[in-house]
């Protein structure tokens, strides 16, 4: 068990985790995962593991961010997975970006990218926001969004997120670059005209 | 740091702000005053900065996420019940 003696922050008992935490960790992961299912597999393999690892945990922060670490591994593991099986389509990498002559001298898809519809940093201290832009994330098309996910939201580095996605460093920039490209474009289409109050 | 397909690595390796305060300081000049590079770094920038924001305002929007089935859960505890109580007897 914890160190009773000296715990920094109340210790819910395994028995408790599901009322708790469920609901908190469910929503992390359809957050990333978008899917009913998995993310229910990734709580339940979240509270396993946690009852598992349980006694190397000291006490030193909230629990339920301790299992929202565990789950955070899960969650890679998940589109590891879903990736091995195939269920996302990695198609070829787009050879006309990397060919392109602005990619190959300056390393960037296009020089004139239409400016922002609305300013988003007006935007950043209104929960609605965040809101809206999860909702954006989850219309980004696959294997785009896993390579946000893991890359910007997860922060693997690029080598883990090659690795876990079995591509390469140059096709993970395009996947970034798209996913980017089709969130301002459903951010432009959900919020514009919202901010101005 | 100073040639744009260098500044362009930079930016998608990893968070500018995790940056050493020379090298941003540099990466944003760059960005700045670039007529080649600087309006689509700049998107990116803006849209790491979003990024940023976003997961420090993550703990408010857990009450607007679904929520976990009712039927789900019970199963759940179900199984944490009898998965912990073996782990109690095993030690």
């Amino acid at each position: 068990m914890p160190d009773a003696q000296h715990p920094k922050v109340e210790i819910a008992p395994p028995e408790t985790w599901v009322d708790r935490y469920g609901d908190y960790l469910y929503g992390y992961a359809m957050s990333r995962l978008r899917n009913p299912d998995l993310a229910a597999d990734c709580v339940q393999d979240t509270f396993m593991a946690g009852i598992k690892a349980f006694e190397r945990f000291d006490g030193s922060r909230d629990i339920k961010f301790w299992l929202r670490g565990i789950m955070r591994n899960k969650i890679v593991d998940q589109i590891r997975k879903s990736i091995k099986e195939k269920k996302v389509d990695i198609d070829t990498e787009d050879e006309a970006i990397l060919e392109s002559f602005w990619y190959k001298y300056t390393g960037i898809a296009t020089t004139n990218p239409d400016p922002w519809q609305f300013n988003p940093r007006k935007a950043y201290d209104n929960t609605e926001f965040w809101v809206v832009f999860e909702t954006c994330i989850d219309q980004v098309k696959e294997p785009a969004r896993q390579a946000f996910v893991l890359r910007v939201l997860e922060d693997q580095t690029t080598e883990e997120v090659c690795k876990v996605m079995d591509i390469s460093a140059n096709y993970l920039w395009v996947l970034l670059h798209r996913a980017r490209a089709q969130l301002k474009i459903a951010l432009e289409a959900s919020w514009t005209g919202k901010d101005v109050k | 740091m100073f040639t744009c397909k260098q500044i362009s690595k930079v930016l998608s390796n990893e968070d500018y702000q995790k940056l050493s305060p020379f090298r941003r300081f540099w990466l944003k000049l760059h960005v700045k005053f670039c007529v080649f590079c600087g309006k689509y770094n700049r998107q990116v920038i803006e849209s790491q900065d979003m990024c940023r924001c976003y997961k420090d305002s993550e703990e408010q929007l857990a009450t607007t996420r679904p929520r976990m089935d009712e039927l789900q859960k019970d199963q759940l505890k179900a199984l944490l019940s009898s998965h912990s109580s073996k782990v109690e007897e095993s030690k």
